[in-house]
């Protein structure tokens, strides 16, 4: 029955698939809908989809219906469900609040993206009852659960602030019922076993920067008070056999680190990959840098275009391929969580790629005076002498005024995909996002033009790398591993 | 600029229309400079100057392509327009959907023409009183604070 109404459906003029994008690599055809599904088609099956000619006995009909491609089958309400788990974010306020503990840094690194001050500058601390205001602010958001992310500067430097700050947070979560994640952000040089102790008795993850071997991390993160790499190691493995240990009362997480790519590490991702490995990490998020804040100014000397990004990037996922075959673990973050849209039609909370983007309705910046941003590239910009993005003061504003503010609705309007014409028409559009904050500083507009943007060049290099290597069976039954849930 | 490495494409009106040759030109932008102006009765001339290496002929190539891949997207995007709305309507509202069955040439049954029909004047009026609310209205809460939206469920207090 179904089958004699698709062939008549064929013969009329009028006969459209539904609303799909796709591109051509070579040969094929890589389609993709609103809710999230993909597949890879031959040239005469695509034509036959466009045709409307993907009938019951054609090879890929149950492949291509259950996945919405084929208009006569549309499943509306698995798919409307499908929709709205893979955009559930837009039902939540913001989930990540980042205090900037500081400004101070007793680090120079290269590629400093947020702005720090120098050690002694303690003027840019945040004071503790500004802690605690920015705590009362976070746990005004609807999103039933919150993670609350200290960053720097260095953090550890405002030791009175972080204590204050998680002690508050805690005593909030348990009136008020909510989900509660503490994260911290540190370079570790300045960690203590007192330290450690208080951090993992209140349940705060901890994150730090490894860039690689020794000689390029330190080359990337210069610390004039001793060695950063060092540190870094050192206090890698205490969290991780803490870990392996736990201990009664709480969670002790596994520490995790992120790697900063400049352009000293372009041709040292095998190092680099094994680096991690050797320290015991099993995921890596391989980061470009972004000509914002002080990256800007040296972009000449560690700076590199996307298509270099790209190639870096593309032989450390197949170098971690290769080392999945052989049993070891390890994971590239990005990917991870890119797959977790393309695989599971979820939401991974990855806030730089989503539409809208997680500007101020899915984070939000506190600097150290309590002043509120859109998001941490904002509050850079910010320090900057630009203060485009930001929302609000914590000790000035409402919730409502600041998740209505000017900066926050032009962030969203210009974040929404389906109003970027590149973008409304991406074989990637179901999976990837735009940043305000990049377009600005990079192209001048939020809004930016993405046919000759960066960003938007290595989002469609790590998403088409993707998509290629979910075309090999090998690969890609590691990579559903990856994301297995 | 050599103005050899210029290219020009004339595009008739009649087959593509201007929203697709902008779309098309769009898309090139980002390898030259493009200008549409007019070309005679129902023609436009799409002018590419390249800002790069790209040669002008390679770019008036591409533009080519995706001038025809517009014109079918445009085409899939009118015939399903009705189709859209409904499915992210049905994602938004978080209604149940009756069934599936018979459907005609606009991809709905006479049920969902219903349930569309309903799910739009929601919508308008939505927008009709956020519009009359000015910039204060808040039709999906995103103002709200958990406070304002969970405050009476007490019973979420933990110990």
């Amino acid at each position: 029955m179904a089958q004699k109404k698709a062939a008549k459906k064929t013969s009329t003029p009028a006969a459209v698939p539904p609303q799909l994008f796709w591109k051509r690599e070579g040969s094929d055809f890589l389609v993709t809908n609103d809710f999230g599904h993909f597949s890879w088609l031959k040239k005469k099956d695509f034509d036959a989809l466009l045709a409307c000619r993907v009938g019951e006995k054609h090879p890929l009909f149950e492949e291509l219906s259950a996945k919405g491609f084929v208009r006569d089958r549309l499943d509306f309400d698995g798919l409307a469900a499908k929709w709205r788990k893979k955009n559930s974010y837009l039902n939540t306020g913001p989930g990540l609040h980042i205090l900037v503990l500081t400004l101070r840094c007793n680090h120079k690194c290269l590629y400093c993206q947020a702005a720090a001050g120098g050690a002694a500058a303690r003027d840019t601390d945040m004071a503790p009852a500004t802690a605690r205001a920015c705590v009362d602010f976070a746990f005004k958001s609807s999103n039933p659960g919150i993670t609350i992310e200290f960053q720097g500067g260095e953090p550890l430097l405002n030791w009175g602030a972080l204590t204050a700050a998680v002690k508050h947070a805690r005593a909030r979560a348990k009136a008020a019922g909510k989900e509660l994640n503490l994260a911290l952000v540190s370079n570790f040089s300045l960690m203590t076993e007192e330290k450690a102790r208080f951090l993992m008795e209140n349940e705060v993850s901890v994150c730090t920067s490894l860039d690689g071997p020794a000689d390029l991390h330190n080359k990337n993160r210069v610390f004039s008070g001793g060695n950063s790499y060092a540190a870094t190691q050192k206090w890698i493995k205490y969290f991780q056999k803490k870990n392996e240990g736990q201990a009664n009362g709480y969670r002790i997480f596994k520490p995790s680190a992120l790697l900063t790519v400049s352009r000293y590490s372009l041709s040292r991702h095998k190092e680099i990959i094994d680096e991690y490995v050797k320290a015991g990490l099993e995921d890596i998020f391989i980061r470009p840098l972004a000509p914002i804040g002080y990256a800007r100014n040296l972009w000449d000397s560690i700076g590199y275009g996307a298509d270099e990004f790209a190639e870096f990037y593309l032989k450390s996922l197949d170098y971690i391929l290769k080392l999945n075959r052989s049993g070891v673990v390890i994971r590239e973050k990005m990917a991870t969580m890119m797959l977790d849209k393309i695989i599971n039609s979820s939401d991974p909370g990855y806030l730089d790629a989503r539409c809208p983007c997680g500007a101020a309705i899915g984070q939000i910046a506190y600097n150290y005076n309590g002043d509120l941003y859109t998001c941490d590239e904002g509050r850079m910009v910010g320090w900057e002498g630009d203060e485009v993005f930001k929302v609000g003061n914590v000790f000035k504003d409402t919730y409502k005024t600041v998740m209505a503010s000017g900066p926050a609705r032009a962030c969203v309007v210009s974040s929404n995909l389906e109003a970027q014409p590149d973008c409304a028409r991406c074989v990637y559009k179901p999976y990837c996002g735009v940043c305000p904050v990049y377009n600005y500083e990079v192209q001048g507009s939020l809004w930016g033009n993405m046919s000759s943007n960066d960003r938007c060049g290595l989002f469609k290099g790590i998403l088409g790398a993707l998509f290629a290597r979910l075309k090999n069976p090998g690969n890609a039954a590691t990579l559903r591993k990856w994301v297995e849930k | 600029m050599h103005r050899e490495n210029i290219v020009s494409v004339r595009v008739s009106l009649s087959t593509y229309n201007m929203d697709a040759v902008r779309y098309a030109a769009h898309a090139s932008s980002g390898a030259a400079h493009v200008l549409i102006k007019p070309a005679g009765p129902g023609a436009v001339a799409v002018e590419f100057r390249p800002t790069g290496t790209v040669p002008g002929k390679k770019i008036a190539a591409a533009f080519r392509s995706e001038l025809a891949d517009e014109k079918l997207r445009a085409s899939i995007h009118d015939a399903n327009r009705e189709l859209r709305d409904f499915m992210i309507l049905k994602a938004l509202s978080k209604e149940a959907a009756p069934p599936p069955a018979r459907q005609d040439d606009s991809g709905l049954t006479p049920e969902q023409e219903k349930e569309l029909d309903a799910l739009i004047a929601q919508v308008e009026s939505e927008i009709k009183r956020e519009s009359t609310a000015g910039a204060t209205g808040d039709p999906l809460g995103i103002t709200r604070t958990w406070e304002d939206k969970y405050g009476a469920k007490k019973s979420r207090k933990k110990n």
